[in-house]
């Protein structure tokens, strides 16, 4: 029996057809693919607002610092135009009226003083001892009790950016909130991949400026999320400068350095946040600014600061009215009014056909009640009804013996 | 030692017998001085050592179970299979919907289009071109009507015609006033929907009427209910098969869009299942003028069937306000050659001032409710009139536009512009009803934008332009059936994810407490989606819509339920470390007691065994 072997013409064309199966089979299976991905990537969906949560996590007058930073922070945001409702922020708030504060209701954040970070439109969401680990927590994944008030809550959606800012005292994998609890490295990654799960943000930037700040993230794995920290493991994060009239640090380098940076721009800028993280200078930090990108897939040279400092709004033209609504014609007068005549007309017709269905027993009291207001004297009256009683009593009390 | 071995007595004994039992005694003792205490006993060992300690090793082991039982956490169960199950199933196969379509031809009489027209014919290349329609999308979109869709086809000249069962009765549509778009629609919605009642009445018809138009091409107009018409003078069958197909299925199935699906951020359904509509009025400068409107009335008259219309897709209601001095943030520049002052599309990102415009400051709002906020903004003198330039250079016509998920914005100049020159402050003026009414259609057309529809009436497809007729309900009932399709689809995907999600997090943290609230509402959750399931598949798209909304929310109840902190509940190692410097150590001791007791036991038992070995042998 003879062995078919294939000869070459026909081995040819079998691998030319299995090669062109192979290709049409790839080109399906990357089209089911995308089809699969586009329903559910977040490259597909809006990015319709910005939010941040701004965090100071210490209390007491020698962290005056912190809370400093946080409040230069907000004014930043606020100032490149994220609205107060779009805005947590937590602090201790035990500075600007503390005792031993020099300048009481001020908080300044450089020693010229020239700029008062408590001076107007400040809006603490969460203060003194609200804000503990387990709030800050409760914030980030949205477990509120159902009667904690929407200014309170962080109700970002699938297409929000939201800016976390954190900053305090911290260690290797933690963070201590208010000297009494701390936040641990993995808590915050699982809260976190929640808030991914739930489709709570569509990017998150993530920025701590604290001791050995970087050691905070090492336990992050959802996608989305970019990180920056004011130093690595092992270093330090220092005070900028001292404020000998106030009495104590005023604000942190790595924060010093940011604000400089926003300083110089307003809300129509398109700074990318390449250029932001570049300003970093160690000499100057006197530690090693370090951000985490692999988490996060646009190029970051290409990513406006404002996607995340400033405010976004998607907006889209409404093309026509929708003509619809049977309309009736009414003469055309301005009707100016002075108070609310007419409303008061209504309503006080509405009273007098009450009052014809009433009972008589009300009725009485009201006539009588309007026979009273016309006595001049009603304190007179009282007086004499009251000195009327004693021999009414005399004579009841005679009566009975 | 609680035996006495028996000694040897070499105390005299008063009776005789004492010879004997001495000598016996002697004999004993003599095999007795051979016993060595140390590897012999002559008695058996006690028990009673033993049973101490033994028995109080073992209160202490049936003892254990109780108090495991004690430090048990309580987890209501949770059918996580069910969980997993629906989570998967959405995700791999997307929902379809049955839709039902019919055509009726209408005085095509065998003269006009060169012989009798064949339903069958007819109807194959009517499928032809729809096919070939919804192929174009890429995948199967989820909420659309896929592959699952009947057509059947009617011909009906001059009364007698080729009728399937449950359809159009021919010679129900008479001589038709075909100018008068309204007067058609209600003439077709009374002949059509009493004819069929199969379909819980959402059969999709088009008619394509012979008759004599004016003569300009064939009209296509959309009616209000779920019908539409073609009419024309002289038309040809054929070529119409191409406008109803596209009519079918851009307009019918996909509702007026070029793709079906509708995206996240076009449905702005809260999580609860509710929406709030915000409408405020705001006067920029009320030194100049300041407005008032009559919400009261425009919201019983006007808003009320829109939001009756909407009732299975949100659970909707209204408030208004009225603002004062609250400009806008961004600028604008006097235009000489349009005389008003123009601001453009790239300010309207920075239009709304959220410093000075304290929109959200309801308080019947939940957590989880959607807020869409509607501003009538009214400019102030020197910024008066103030119109909107499109990047094309004209001038819009409604000077309105919307953001998604947030709302809508329109500016409305008042009549005149001349400022309130007299002493005091001004009166405040009423806006007028017409004012009110032309401000109310375009809020209703940024409400269907907001909602992910167009606001205008016109669609242009390949085959043609479509006019479709507004409704006073702001949206019509086929409008409604798509936005029931894509919201169902919508709530069950979010559900089976919000689900998915619960069961992995519940079951990653073993020792959190999972109250019996959770339990119930993950219950009643899977029952609405399976609900919402089945009505799906039957094709009423109301029902399941409501019950896809209800899934949704009480999985979000679920997952976002107060109690579900990962921080408040302790490890094992510390349940470990908190019970072990108590039970560890006397456990210790209880064991080394019971095990030395027991070591001993063996021991003596040996021992007497090897004694009454010895007594065997000698004996």
């Amino acid at each position: 029996m003879r062995s078919k072997l294939p000869d070459a013409a026909s081995s040819r064309k079998m691998a030319a057809s299995s090669a062109v199966v192979a290709i049409l089979a790839s080109i399906w299976l990357c089209s089911s693919i995308a089809a699969d991905a586009s329903g559910s990537s977040s490259e597909t969906t809006m990015h319709t607002n910005n939010w941040a949560v701004l965090v100071c996590t210490s209390r007491f007058w020698f962290n005056y610092r912190h809370m400093a930073n946080t409040l230069s922070l907000y004014r930043t945001v606020k100032r490149l135009g994220i609205p107060d409702e779009r805005i947590i922020l937590m602090l201790a708030d035990d500075m600007a009226c503390n005792s031993r504060n020099k300048y009481p209701a001020q908080v300044f954040n450089n020693e010229n003083h020239w700029l008062n970070l408590y001076g107007d439109n400040v809006e603490v969401d969460y203060r003194g001892y609200e804000v503990t680990v387990e709030n800050f927590l409760r914030v980030l994944t949205g477990r509120h009790e159902s009667a904690v008030p929407r200014s309170k809550r962080l109700l970002s959606d699938e297409g929000s950016h939201i800016l976390l800012y954190m900053t305090g005292h911290g260690g290797d994998e933690f963070l201590k909130f208010q000297d009494s609890e701390e936040l641990q490295s993995h808590d915050l990654a699982d809260a976190v991949k929640q808030m991914k799960e739930k489709h709570r943000f569509k990017e998150l930037l993530i920025m701590v400026d604290t001791c050995q700040a970087a050691t905070l993230f090492n336990q992050l794995h959802s996608p989305g999320v970019l990180a920056i920290a004011s130093s690595m493991k092992g270093e330090n994060s220092y005070s900028h400068h001292l404020d000998s009239d106030v009495g104590v640090s005023v604000v942190d380098r790595f924060t010093f350095y940011t604000l400089a940076f926003f300083e110089r721009l307003n809300m129509y800028d398109n700074a990318s946040l390449s250029r932001l993280f570049n300003s970093y200078d160690p000499n100057l930090l006197m530690s090693n600014a370090y951000y985490r990108t692999d988490l996060y897939q646009p190029n970051l040279q290409e990513v406006p600061v404002t996607n995340f400092f400033g405010s976004v709004m998607e907006t889209v033209h409404t093309d026509s009215a929708y003509r619809a609504f049977p309309q009736k014609n009414t003469p055309r007068e301005t009707r100016i009014r002075t108070g609310n005549t007419a409303e008061d007309d209504s309503r006080r017709s509405i009273l007098t056909d009450m009052t014809k269905a009433e009972c008589p027993f009300t009725r009485i009291v009201s006539s009588l009640e309007s026979k009273m207001e016309t006595v001049g004297n009603l304190d007179s009256l009282v007086n004499y009804g009251l000195v009327m009683i004693l021999p009414v009593l005399v004579v009841s009390v005679w009566l009975s013996t | 030692m609680a035996e006495i071995a028996e000694s040897p007595s070499t105390t005299e004994h008063p009776l005789g017998t004492v010879g004997a039992s001495r000598s016996k005694a002697s004999s004993s003792a003599l095999r007795e001085s051979d016993v060595d205490p140390k590897t012999m006993r002559t008695t058996t060992p006690g028990l009673k050592r033993l049973f101490l300690t033994f028995s109080v090793l073992l209160s202490f082991l049936l003892g254990f179970p109780f108090l495991w039982k004690t430090v048990e956490i309580y987890r209501s169960p949770l059918p996580f299979g069910d969980m997993d199950a629906l989570s998967k199933q959405i995700e791999s196969s997307p929902l379809q919907f049955p839709c039902h379509f019919q055509s009726v031809f209408l005085n095509f009489d065998s003269r006009s289009s060169g012989g009798i027209l064949d339903p069958r014919e007819l109807r194959s290349s009517i499928l032809s071109e729809m096919t070939k329609l919804t192929s174009q999308t890429l995948e199967r979109q989820c909420g659309s009507c896929g592959e699952n869709f009947t057509l059947s086809v009617v011909v009906d000249s001059d009364g007698n015609g080729l009728t399937p069962n449950c359809s159009y009765k021919c010679g129900a549509l008479g001589a038709l006033n075909l100018g008068d778009g309204e007067a058609v629609d209600e003439a077709l919605r009374s002949a059509l929907d009493e004819s069929c009642s199969d379909y819980g009445g959402k059969l999709y018809t088009v008619v394509v009427v012979n008759g004599d138009g004016a003569g300009e091409g064939p009209k296509a107009l959309v009616g209000k209910h779920r019908h539409g018409w073609i009419s024309g003078r002289e038309l040809d069958a054929e070529a119409m098969i191409g406008r109803m197909a596209e009519m079918f299925v851009k307009i019918f199935m996909n509702g007026g869009r070029e793709d079906g699906a509708i995206h996240g951020e076009f449905m702005p359904v809260g999580a609860d299942g509710r929406v709030v509509l915000s409408f405020s009025l705001l006067n920029a400068n009320p030194d100049d003028w300041f407005y008032d409107w009559d919400f009261q009335k425009l919201d019983d008259t006007l808003l009320n069937p829109v939001i009756e219309a909407l009732k299975p897709i949100a659970n909707i209601s209204v408030e208004s306000q009225v603002l004062y001095h609250t400009p806008k943030s961004s600028f604008s520049y006097w235009d000489e050659s349009l005389g008003s002052y123009i601001f453009s599309t790239k300010d309207l990102p920075f239009f709304v001032n959220s410093n000075e415009w304290h929109l959200d400051t309801s308080v019947a709002a939940g957590g989880r409710t959607k807020i869409l906020q509607f501003v009538v903004y009214v400019p102030s003198a020197n910024e008066c009139p103030l119109s909107l330039q499109l990047p094309s250079g004209e001038i819009s016509k409604t000077n309105g536009f919307i953001s998604p998920m947030w709302g809508g914005v329109m500016v409305w100049n008042p009549q005149s512009c001349i400022k309130y020159s007299g002493s005091g402050p001004p009166a405040r003026l009423l806006m007028h009803p017409d004012d009110l009414h032309r401000i109310f259609e375009v809020l209703m057309g940024q409400l269907r934008q907001l909602f992910g529809l167009k606001s205008d009436s016109i669609y242009v497809g390949a085959a043609g332009a479509y006019k479709l007729l507004p409704s006073e309900k702001g949206f019509t009932e086929w409008e409604l059936d798509v936005l029931s399709r894509q919201h169902t689809c919508f709530n069950l995907h979010s559900s089976g994810t919000t689900l998915g999600s619960l069961s992995r997090l519940v079951q990653s943290l073993p020792r959190m407490i999972i109250k019996d609230e959770i339990g119930k509402q993950v219950k009643f959750s899977l029952e609405a989606a399976q609900l919402a399931q089945t009505n799906a598949s039957v094709g009423l798209y109301e029902a399941s819509a409501a019950s896809s909304r209800q899934a949704r929310s009480l999985a979000e109840d679920a997952f976002f339920h107060p109690s579900i902190m990962s921080v408040s509940y302790f490890s094992f190692e510390h349940c470990f470390a908190v019970y072990s410097p108590f039970f560890l150590p006397v456990s210790l001791h209880v064991l080394l007691a019971a095990l030395r007791e027991w070591r001993r036991y063996k021991q003596e038992k040996a021992k007497y065994v090897r004694w009454k070995v010895k007594q065997v042998k000698a004996a």
